[in-house]
């Protein structure tokens, strides 16, 4: 079986005066062209000649399935333009701090971090002073420390950079790293394929003060 | 007007009580006029210390719910004119403390006084808060191992983040004094060097002060050892003393100990 499937325009009607309908049509006739007529109620001679005349389609007395109205049409179509406009907004907003959040936010310290204080930075930092034992930081972004880390460091960012931290806890995303692999110098140490890479960064010893 | 100085350490038997006696008997040595206050409510041992002990009627926390008016509770030093002291309470605890009432107690010595210090008590309390709360300057006292470390910059921290200076925007001067140090064991390589102590907890140095065995017998007899001419403790705490008082006192290096300076030089002569 061979079928196609298509949505028609209807126009539904009930004539009360033959006159004006005529009138009506006349004038929209470029409109009604492409509809389905579908006159309700008596449909007289004279008008069934008239849609002849006007090679308009028509029916008489049936009952269609109903579709939906053309402002009900034009009301869904407004809603999900709205919902479509506030959904990419969230979405653009979420992309935007996620990248102020990560890429355009760096914070400069160059105070020394005391023992129980705990930093929590969203994005980058660079720390150009101690941490001292009993502190911690936690970096969503990279982090770069130009002296030496008695405490703990949790590090998620793309890379951190470190020299020589031989009582320090480093974590870096979720992975303890090894202080002996620090050497006195800056480090740069990073995740390649599910693998921490730690490579000096400086070929000469660092020294910052 | 006077200045008023918190001793503070974090860690507790450092010598907190011990240098806060020598250092308030050596300013009033040096001709200043200076009240100590024990901020230690409930285990006082600053009177002990000095030799004071009997003499305690009224003690701060009574003047400060005005049971006692300041001039009663005061005693006077036996050594020097120049000194006197506000025990603590041993009855109370510290949650008898309250801010307004620890304002007006010093600000009314700060007038008499030429300095007012403060012995805070060890740890980082509700006690240690209050006795840092209105000081314009503090000394920290530290022992070259790293658990006092750790503690007095946890202290200092504290300090920075809660004095009522630091929240009008001023600065609080810290000053180290490092005690109980023994120069073999800092030559051995077994006791930290002051330069990583400086280094850990960025203050300034105001003295260092070697172990000597008559800081004890000194404590129990109620005479600080600065009295005592010939301890090297009593020497130390005399140059601090007169550091405070505004002169210039050379740092002596007493983590050089003489046998050590002996054997280089017999080195030489190898």
């Amino acid at each position: 079986m061979k079928s196609k499937q298509y949505s028609v325009k209807v126009y539904e009607t009930k004539i009360d005066n033959e006159a004006k309908f005529m009138a009506f049509f006349d004038a929209n006739y470029t409109l009604f062209k492409d509809h389905l007529i579908v006159i309700n109620g008596l449909l007289s001679k004279t008008i069934e000649n008239y849609l002849i005349l006007k090679e308009l389609r028509y029916m008489n007395n049936v009952t269609l399935p109903k579709g939906r109205t053309r402002k009900a049409l034009e009301e869904e179509l407004r809603l999900e333009k709205i919902e479509r406009e506030v959904s990419q907004q969230l979405a653009e907003e979420k992309v935007k701090k996620l990248s102020t959040q990560l890429q355009n936010n760096l914070t400069v310290l160059d105070s020394m971090i005391r023992s129980g204080r705990e930093l929590n930075i969203e994005g980058d930092l660079l720390l150009l002073n101690r941490v001292n034992s009993g502190a911690t930081i936690n970096t969503l972004g990279n982090l770069i420390v130009t002296k030496v880390v008695e405490g703990s460091i949790r590090c998620n960012g793309n890379f951190m950079m470190l020299t020589a931290s031989p009582k320090a806890n480093i974590v870096f995303h979720g992975v303890e790293v090894e202080n002996s692999l620090l050497e006195n110098r800056l480090n740069r140490v990073e995740l390649k394929n599910n693998e921490i890479i730690i490579t000096p960064v400086l070929k000469k010893e660092t020294n910052w003060a | 007007m006077g200045i008023i100085i918190a001793v503070i350490s974090g860690k507790g038997g450092v010598g907190k009580t011990t240098a806060t006696a020598n250092l308030g008997l050596g300013i009033a040595l040096n001709g200043k006029k200076c009240v100590m206050v024990d901020f230690d409510i409930g285990q006082r041992n600053l009177d002990m210390i000095l030799g004071l002990e009997n003499r305690v009627v009224y003690d701060m926390v009574q003047v400060m719910d005005e049971e006692a008016s300041v001039k009663q509770a005061l005693i006077k030093s036996k050594v020097s004119e120049n000194l006197f002291f506000l025990a603590a309470s041993q009855t109370k605890d510290k949650s008898v403390l309250d801010s307004k009432k620890v304002e007006k107690l010093v600000t009314e010595l700060k007038k008499d006084f030429d300095f007012v210090i403060l012995d805070a008590p060890a740890g980082i309390e509700s006690g240690y808060e209050h006795t840092i709360e209105f000081a314009d300057a503090a000394i920290v006292v530290v022992n070259p191992e790293v658990s006092s470390i750790r503690d007095a910059d946890r202290a200092i921290g504290i300090l920075d983040s809660k004095s009522n200076k630091i929240k009008n925007g001023e600065e609080v001067k810290k000053y180290l004094i490092i005690n109980r140090i023994i120069a073999d064991m800092v030559q051995s390589g077994e006791m930290l060097k002051s330069e990583d102590i400086l280094e850990i907890l960025d203050i300034t140095l105001l003295g260092k002060v070697p172990e000597d065995k008559g800081v004890i017998d000194a404590s129990n007899q109620g005479k600080p050892v600065i009295l005592d001419k010939k301890s090297i403790a009593g020497q130390a705490y005399g140059r601090i003393s007169a550091r405070l008082c505004g002169q210039t006192v050379d740092m002596k290096d007493i983590e050089i100990s003489d046998s050590s300076l002996f054997k280089k030089i017999a080195g030489m002569f190898k």
